[in-house]
């Protein structure tokens, strides 16, 4: 999922690689075991529980209120928990105040001294340690190299730009070595441009000092960007944590699905290894195998997972799901998105009427099809251009099939 | 002419001129003559007689103990303001809005009912006062009483001043300071303080002011008596109630320009002691 690149800083010292390195995550360096919050009746959190490895970032990805910001302050003692323990490399610091914690925590509004400069606010983590002046002295000139702000130690936070706040944050935190690094939206404050440089920035970053780190977002393109894992939180729950390309291309519920990325959403029923919709039929043996005959689900597809042809013949690999009309056809940068409106009212074939091109939803009945979302990469959709009212056959590549416990929600 | 015709000559607005003319109309009589007065009356007989009239021990008595009193209960408030605003703004508790309608009262009850207050409360033969007389103390009618009337009358200012900056402060600061590693005192020394510094001095300043000028609550508890509980306002009152009008002038005039110098500070130090604290 996430391309492999060499990232070369301005300075062009820096050369990482931006893929996971799955060898550094060895031991754990801290745990959230069954933690339950609750603000006087409201319950926050519910029995969370996940890992962070040495030298890992997790991405904590939720909409405001899934409790994202509340594991973070529990973390970072500024919180206690109802229940659960927190644990960072190996000692229970679940009774232990924030500063005694050692964690670095950076904050949405970066949170510096108004009236220290600079080079006392990344130093300031030191003076209390009572670090002698010297070695304090070096520390803060090593940190501001490694932020790029040497030419801004003598300012005010008031005088810098949001990013160089943000990193001025990153480095007064650094400065004490803390055990595990929390970013609360660190990115919340920026505009979009500065938003996506600095988050490269702070990747490499992190690559460098190797320090595990905690993300919270609702951002689902930074936590696909920043996460060696994601853990996805909703209502105080953890539905799923995986890969970004595990929670992406296997989500585990329908609120993951829809919440990272788009996903289309059909109510079906189980068959005979295949998912029945309506009238289509989706041969899915593998995928039915944990379910009951009769038994209600979802089949949850990806725009980009599905193929469309104006003739019978789906591509190898792409299983046939529907006839369907293009209702839209929308070129939207790097891709093309299509609005297709899939037939799969239950009906009897009328006389004479061909297998494919016959269907209902081109006539007066048509808005009784059930529309899905399609993309299609530039090349395919410069080889076979569409128009709104073009026939097609429909088919999958790849998709999953949730039970269908909960009514469906909004997407 | 027409008025329409006046009313936008070639861009001229006459709106201004007379606006300002009007409030500085309004303003002369009520607040700059009575003002100038005193420097025009205490100043006539000649610089000399002002002179003699400021270093007569009795008015540099009066004056050093209105400084002394007012130094006292400025810190005492400055203190005590900056304590009850970070306890009142940092914890939520079952009364809490009684107890900050009560701080700010003393700016709204008459000063002499103060003292008269202070008098029942502290007075020889009141409750507390007969307790402490028991010990063999005084309170009232010795420069003490002049501090507490001082504290009582000037208790809500300094607070005033700073809650509110306390409560706009932002909580991630101190969070930020605490998950660093500092011990509470070290985040409000390094971190909580500094951002209160122009509230502090605005605040000192204010509590100073008012202090100084305090009359009503000072006469009733004070006893007014020369070179020993007499302060500066009540030099003025005794010696004006005497027929010694340079004498009461002088001191005045001494009141006066330092009424003038520290709302000045106040009113042009603001942005110097603001200027750290702006925002992008």
């Amino acid at each position: 999922m996430t391309p492999k690149m060499a990232l070369a800083s301005d300075s062009g010292q820096l050369h990482v690689s931006w893929a996971p390195d799955r060898e550094q995550r060895t031991g754990v360096a801290a745990s959230v075991l069954s933690i339950s919050k609750r603000f006087k009746k409201a319950r926050v959190l519910e029995d969370i529980t996940f890992d962070v490895a040495e030298g890992e970032s997790l991405v904590l990805l939720g909409a405001s209120g899934s409790g994202k910001t509340t594991i973070l302050r529990i973390i970072a003692g500024l919180e206690l928990p109802d229940k659960g323990r927190v644990i960072l490399h190996g000692k229970d610091v679940t009774d232990l105040p924030a500063r005694e914690r050692g964690v670095g925590v950076i904050f949405q509004a970066y949170a510096l001294f108004p009236r220290m400069t600079v080079e006392k606010n990344i130093g300031f983590g030191l003076k209390i340690r009572r670090v002698p002046r010297k070695e304090r002295k070096e520390t803060v000139n090593r940190l501001l190299k490694l932020v790029q702000l040497e030419e801004h130690r003598k300012k005010y936070p008031w005088q810098l730009s949001g990013g160089q706040q943000q990193r001025v944050a990153i480095a007064r935190t650094l400065a004490y070595k803390p055990q595990v690094l929390l970013f609360d939206e660190p990115f919340g404050a920026l505009d979009a441009q500065t938003r996506v440089k600095l988050r490269r920035e702070i990747r490499a970053l992190l690559r460098q000092v190797k320090v595990p780190a905690v993300f919270i977002t609702h951002d689902q393109e930074e936590a696909l960007e920043l996460g060696d894992r994601i853990a996805v939180l909703n209502n105080g729950h953890l539905e799923q944590i995986g890969t970004p390309d595990e929670v992406y291309n296997q989500p585990a519920t329908e609120y993951v699905a829809t919440f990272l990325g788009a996903a289309n959403l059909l109510l079906g029923v189980v068959s005979e290894g295949s998912v029945e919709i309506g009238s289509a039929r989706l041969p899915a043996a593998k995928e039915t195998r944990r379910f009951r005959e009769g038994q209600s689900v979802k089949l949850v597809f990806r725009p980009e997972d599905v193929c469309v042809s104006q003739d019978a013949n789906l591509p190898e690999g792409c299983r046939r799901l529907a006839n369907g009309v293009i209702e839209e056809v929308n070129f939207v940068g790097a891709y093309e998105r299509l609005n297709v409106r899939l037939d799969l009212t239950h009906r009897r074939q009328t006389e004479n009427e061909a297998p494919l091109y016959q269907v209902t939803i081109n006539t007066p009945e048509r808005m009784t099809g059930v529309p899905i979302m399609v993309t299609r990469p530039k090349p395919e959709a410069n080889a076979t251009k569409f128009k709104a009212g073009d026939r097609v056959a429909v088919g999958l590549t790849s998709f999953s099939v949730l039970a269908n416990y909960t009514l469906a929600r909004q997407r | 002419m027409k008025i329409r015709a006046i009313r936008h000559v070639r861009g001229f607005d006459v709106a201004r001129p007379i606006s300002i003319g009007v409030m500085l109309g309004i303003m002369l009589p009520l607040v700059l003559l009575p003002l100038l007065s005193i420097f025009v009356y205490g100043t006539n007989k000649g610089l000399g007689t002002f002179w003699s009239a400021l270093v007569a021990p009795e008015a540099i008595f009066a004056l050093k103990l209105s400084m002394v009193t007012s130094f006292w209960a400025t810190l005492f408030n400055v203190i005590f303001g900056l304590f009850a605003a970070y306890v009142l703004s940092r914890y939520d508790f079952w009364g809490r809005n009684a107890v900050i309608v009560t701080i700010s009262l003393p700016t709204a009850i008459p000063t002499a009912v103060a003292g008269f207050a202070l008098l029942l409360l502290w007075g020889p033969n009141a409750t507390l006062g007969r307790l402490l007389n028991s010990q063999g103390v005084q309170l009232m009618f010795t420069p003490y009483a002049i501090i507490l009337a001082n504290i009582f009358v000037t208790f809500p200012l300094a607070f005033g001043v700073i809650k509110p900056v306390f409560d706009t402060m932002s909580r991630s600061m101190e969070e930020a300071s605490a998950t660093i590693g500092a011990t509470r005192w070290q985040t409000f020394w390094y971190v909580t303080l500094p951002s209160l510094r122009g509230a502090i001095v605005g605040g000192a300043l204010l509590t100073f002011a008012r202090a100084v000028g305090e009359f009503g609550s000072t006469i009733l508890v004070s006893g007014n008596l020369a070179e020993r509980t007499q302060t500066a306002p009540l030099y003025i009152f005794a010696k004006f109630n005497e027929g010694q009008i340079e004498a009461a002038n002088a001191i005045a005039i001494v009141l006066a320009l330092l009424s003038f110098v520290i709302f000045s500070v106040l009113f042009f130090a603001r942005d110097w002691l603001e200027w750290e604290s702006q925002e992008t």
